[in-house]
Parts: C-alpha cells; structure tokens; sequence
C-alpha cells in the first residue's frame, strides 16, 4: 500500500523528500544507479569493482549534497552523471599509472567520419587517430569520450557541463577541426 | 591517468546485467553514509583542537569574572 503512494510520487517530489529523509534516496538510487555504473564502468575501461565504488562515491555525495541540486532546466540524472564524471576524473588524476580505457572500432570509425578521415581505415589508423584523442587536453577528451565513446546527445552533455546546447556542440567540433587538422599534417 | 587504446579482443565494454546486480546494494551505501555523517562526529574530548580552544575561552572568561569582581 505503502508503496504503491510512492510510486505515484513524482521525481521532484522524490526529491523534496529525500532532502529531509534519506531513506527517499533509495528511490533514486533505485532509478539512476544502473545507467550510472553503466556509465563510470565503461570510462573506467571496464574495472567492476572499481566502478563499483566510485558510483556508490557518486551516490554518497550526492545524498550529502542533496540540498545544492536545483531544478533549473537540468536533471537530476544530468546532475549526477556531473558528480559521476568528476569522480572519474579525479581517479584518473590521482592514479600514477596509465590506465588503459579499451574503445570499439565502431565508435572509432565514428569519430573519423566526423573528422573526415574515414574512408579505409587500417588497424594503424584507427590506432593513430587514438593516439591524437590521447595527446588531448583532459577536459578535451572528455567531451570526445562522450559524444562518441559513450554515445551521449549533445543536450546530454550540455546538461553534465551546465553549459547551453549550442556551445557544447561549438566544443566538440573545434576538437574535431583540431584532430582533422593534425591528421592531415601528419599523413 | 587514463589512456585510449583499440578494443582489439572484441571484449564487451558494458558491463553485464550480473555486474549491475552484484554492485547495486543501497543498504551499503546508507551504512557508508551514516559512519560517515552520523558516527564520524568526534566527541568533544577527543578532539584536543576543539577542547583547548573552549579551554582557553573558559580561562578568558573566568579572568574577566575575577577582575570584575575586584
């Protein structure tokens, strides 16, 4: 009976609740945590035990700091996947050692048709147009990992960035004009 | 730091519905948020910071009872 009222409840009011009674975040927990371990494990290279801990980080700052999130055109999924990026990033600042992050040709090839290189790629030159997202800046490759490793709308990432749609879109291909400027000088 | 490389072994790079399941637990995450919010806090005799500080503001203020007084 119970639980039936809750599911009735609406996300904003989930939310409302959970600031004053933490068992409410197990709702969200409920709804978000899938698609976040989804999205930590796989920028992660696939390192379960390690995604594992860093979603539940993401979880625990996120109920500390339920009072910051507001409604503002932004989700409170947008909102998470955000503290869930920066504890990716923050790992990968920490650890000493190179951590490998696998990509799928699929997602390569995509890339090198946005920055007009596709055409017969060999095995070499997906590996060299890796190498190039590689020699990015860490806030560059992010965008890149986004948009085409991980899929993500434009809008999705604007959301994560709390940026408008338009710049996000105006970032992503002043990265791409950059690699298709290195690719061409270094073919 | 984290580096690229070409999913060359075909390995699935999303992880399982087991995975997802094997991670998932909110008990966890509540217990991990109570000792750190609720059981975290020190009490105040063992926080020598704390306690000198309201130490020395008790010293103050009884010194300045005692020269009132006179």
């Amino acid at each position: 009976m119970k639980k039936e009222a809750h599911s009735t409840l609406s996300e904003a009011e989930i939310i409302d609740l959970a600031r004053s009674d933490k068992k409410y975040f197990g709702m969200l927990y409920e709804r978000y945590f899938d698609q976040i371990f989804r999205f930590v494990y796989m920028r992660l290279g696939g390192q379960e035990d390690l995604a594992g801990d860093l979603t539940q980080q993401t979880f625990i700052k996120a109920m500390t700091h339920m009072n910051r999130y507001e409604d503002r055109g932004f989700s409170f999924g947008s909102w998470l996947y955000r503290i869930a990026q920066n504890e990716v990033s923050m790992h990968f600042r920490k650890s000493k050692k190179n951590q490998e992050v696998p990509v799928d040709e699929g997602r390569i090839k995509d890339l090198a048709e946005e920055v007009d290189c596709s055409g017969q790629m060999s095995i070499e030159d997906q590996e060299k147009l890796i190498q190039f997202i590689n020699e990015l800046e860490q806030e560059q490759q992010d965008l890149i990992e986004l948009r085409f490793f991980q899929q993500f709308s434009f809008k999705e990432i604007a959301d994560i960035y709390n940026i408008t749609e338009a710049n996000a879109k105006m970032r992503t291909y002043r990265i791409l004009e950059r690699i298709a400027k290195k690719w061409k000088e270094k073919r | 730091m984290k580096k690229f490389v070409r999913n060359s072994g075909n390995k699935s790079l999303s992880p399982s519905e087991e995975q997802i399941r094997r991670q998932k637990d909110f008990a966890r995450l509540h217990h991990s948020y109570e000792r750190l919010h609720k059981r975290g806090k020190k009490p105040l005799y063992r926080d020598p910071k704390l306690f000198l500080l309201l130490f020395l503001l008790g010293i103050v203020l009884l010194l300045i009872l005692l020269e009132s007084e006179k």
